[in-house]
């Protein structure tokens, strides 16, 4: 029919005549469609930039020509799924495998991101079952809780797989020491998921700063902290629960012990081990000593020990021996106020530093004591910023009150670090896979920070003063 | 039968605007979508007003949180797609405006609520979500998808005994 056919039609109104769709109404009806072509093609732009903007800042772009990798994902929780998005920006990682108890919730979550990104991973319930199937992968990263580190990680090793394994080590010494004897007899590497270890600002501080440059002169008194606000418990979606049976088999009593795994004994260690573990490891590495003793107090404060068994309040402190002499550490962490979130804070008798993994407390910035030789030569170098220019108030009187100090100057570190937390350490497992690095933080040293952390437990269950033994912190 | 009368410049600027909101609405759609794992949760525990309560519960049950997230990623998406074509251009628009209308809730620049998420302007009650909204309103209440956008084909196709109706009495245009 013609385009004037329909015109006549309308015009003359004539209902009995029925009549297609003319081409008007095709082509207003349709008229937008290009608006989406415009948009698919807008999208394609949008994204392709903001890939190549990640790519340029992580430097993947590059790096191309390394030997490909692959490895298996063990446990697919929160802590799993924040490896898996750093490890999803290291080049030439191949994601082969993913093993998860939780398979109709985390391991399936997981596995349809990963074929977002054109993956396609192996789905496992049973760890035996993927170390026996998956003849080729060559490391595994395990995200389980802690009382399952010591057994998954023994078991990768003995099949011949090299590990990385989050913190804690394991929530009992027997565990982690069995942990450090299997990577010593199959000769494959251990890393341990302390992050900070690889954290480019924490190596600057520490190679630079206190190595190097000696700002902080001798460290006397570190101070650090975790402080979270109230949390309820983790809940979990009523249609994913896991039966009873199999929990149980996996070693949980409930779901809701399943989800809280962390705050039971026997399962995890509590917050101090849970949040502790990471920063106490930064004492040891920086005072480049073990604590020789520890007091402690905690208890539980606020929360019903029913749900929650672990202290949810403790407040420690360390005394060490470090080569340089004395110097006593004090950590708390509290899981009911967050005021001042977390960050590790070491006072030497020549500047102050401030350091965090997070940009947003407060941190990072180092402090010149007035009776302590000027930087001019270090912000020269750019070691740190110039000071921060204070405004000089009027003075009161002329002479400055005998109890008060002048305030030292602050300086910031220069370091910026934009990438996501795990990625380094990640990427320098991966690259001591493939030869090129040495482990930042092998079996032995997380075995020494579990000794130092999990001793805080017991000096709280103990009410008084623990000692430690140098052997303590070995294993033979 | 409508008994509007617009001009021809009068529907297309409604189409233009019924295209634009749809482009916002596909993409926050999209963006969603393509960020693996994106979820609601932060933005509903930061909710501000009277409703925050509301919000922060939602936040806390994930089954919820679940229902949340999907409603949102594919609700934003649909709605887009559909408001760019003109199909079910009406509902397209009332559910629109209802998400919208939950946007603003949970941040609503009422007085002396203060919100600690960075706002690019000044607002004093009203603020874009708000004239989105109204938008939105106009685009229920006119019949832009019958001037230029599917549910054109579709009267069509099935009003078939209403085959002669004028281009007035379809869209409200004038011919
Ligand atoms: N480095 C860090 O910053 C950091 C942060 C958070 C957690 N972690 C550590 O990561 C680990 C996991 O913590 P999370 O917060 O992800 O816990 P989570 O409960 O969210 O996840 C644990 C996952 O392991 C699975 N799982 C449990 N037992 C298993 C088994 N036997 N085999 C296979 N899968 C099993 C569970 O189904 C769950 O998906 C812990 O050791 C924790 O200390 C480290």
């Amino acid at each position: 029919m013609s385009e004037r056919d329909d015109k006549d039609l309308r015009e003359t109104g004539n209902p009995e005549e029925k009549r297609g769709i003319d081409r008007r109404d095709i082509l207003q009806g349709m008229a937008t469609l290009p608006v989406l072509g415009l948009f698919g093609y807008a999208v394609h732009k949008q994204v392709s930039y903001e890939d190549a903007q990640i790519a340029q800042k992580l430097g993947t772009a590059q790096a191309s020509n390394l030997r490909e990798v692959k490895v298996a994902l063990l446990g697919a929780g929160a802590q799993g799924q924040v490896l898996l998005d750093a490890m999803l920006k290291i080049p030439n990682l191949r994601i082969q495998a993913v093993c998860d108890i939780w398979t109709d919730f985390n391991l399936k979550r997981v596995i349809n991101t990963l074929k977002k990104y054109k993956f396609d991973p192996h789905p496992y319930e049973d760890y035996q079952e993927m170390l026996d199937k998956e003849k080729d992968i060559e490391a595994v990263v395990i995200a389980t809780p802690d009382f399952w580190h010591a057994p998954h990680t023994v078991a990768c090793l003995r099949a011949g797989k090299h590990v990385y394994c989050e913190k804690e080590m394991s929530n009992t010494l027997e565990g982690a020491r069995s942990m450090v004897l299997a990577a010593r007899e199959t000769g494959k590497l251990l890393q341990i998921g302390h992050q900070r270890r690889s954290n480019p600002r924490y190596k600057y501080c520490y190679n630079r700063l206190i190595k190097e440059a000696k700002l902080l002169g001798r460290i006397v008194t570190v101070n650090g902290q975790w402080n979270r606000a109230v949390q309820p418990d983790l809940g979990y979606p009523k249609r994913y629960q896991i039966p009873a049976d199999k929990l149980k088999k996996y070693g949980f009593k409930s779901m809701e012990q399943f989800r809280n795994w962390r705050w039971y004994k026997g399962l995890g260690g509590g917050p101090i081990v849970d949040l502790g573990s990471h920063q106490i490891d930064i004492y040891n590495w920086f005072l480049e000593a073990n604590p020789v003793a520890v007091v402690a107090s905690g208890g539980n404060d606020y929360y019903s020990p029913e749900t929650r068994e672990w202290y949810d309040t403790a407040m420690v402190v360390y005394e060490y021996e470090t080569p340089e002499g004395k110097a006593r550490a004090f950590y708390q962490t509290q899981t009911t106020n967050s005021s001042l979130g977390y960050f590790e804070r070491f006072m030497g008798d020549q500047g102050t530093l401030v350091i965090s993994e997070s940009d947003a407390n407060y941190a990072n910035a180092i402090y010149r004591e007035v009776t302590a030789p000027a930087w001019d030569e270090w912000v020269q170098k750019g070691y740190v910023t110039a000071p921060k220019v204070v405004e000089v108030k009027e003075e009161k009187s002329a002479v400055l009150d005998v109890r008060e100090s002048v305030s030292p100057d602050e300086h910031k570190i220069p370091v910026e670090f934009a990438d996501l937390y795990h990625r380094p350490h990640l990427m320098n497992f991966v690259n001591s896979v493939r030869g090129l690095e040495k482990l930042n933080c092998p079996a032995e040293i997380g075995y020494e920070s579990a000794v130092t952390v999990l001793k805080v437990n017991e000096a709280i269950q103990a009410g008084r003063r623990l000692e430690f033994r140098p052997e303590e912190f070995e294993v033979s | 039968m409508l008994e509007q009368r617009y001009t021809h410049l009068q529907m297309i600027a409604l189409v233009v605007m019924r295209v634009l909101i749809g482009w916002h609405f596909l993409y926050e759609g999209v963006a969603k979508l393509l960020k693996p794992n994106w979820s609601a949760a932060g933005y509903l525990k930061a909710a501000k007003g009277p409703m925050a309560g509301t919000f922060k519960w939602m936040a806390d049950s994930p089954e919820l949180l679940d229902w949340v997230n999907l409603l949102n990623m594919w609700g934003l998406f649909l709605i887009g797609l559909f408001l760019i074509l003109g199909l079910l251009t009406r509902y397209a628009a009332i559910g629109g405006a209802l998400m919208v209308l939950l946007y603003y809730a949970a941040n609503p620049p009422f007085i002396g609520y203060f919100s600690s998420v960075a706002t690019e302007g000044s607002y004093l009650l009203v603020n874009k979500n708000l004239v989105e909204i109204g938008a939105l309103f106009v685009i229920a209440v006119t019949y832009s998808g019958r001037y230029v956008g599917l549910d054109r084909i579709f009267y069509r196709l099935f009003h078939r005994r209403k085959r002669t109706v004028s281009e007035q009495e379809l869209t409200g245009a004038t011919v």
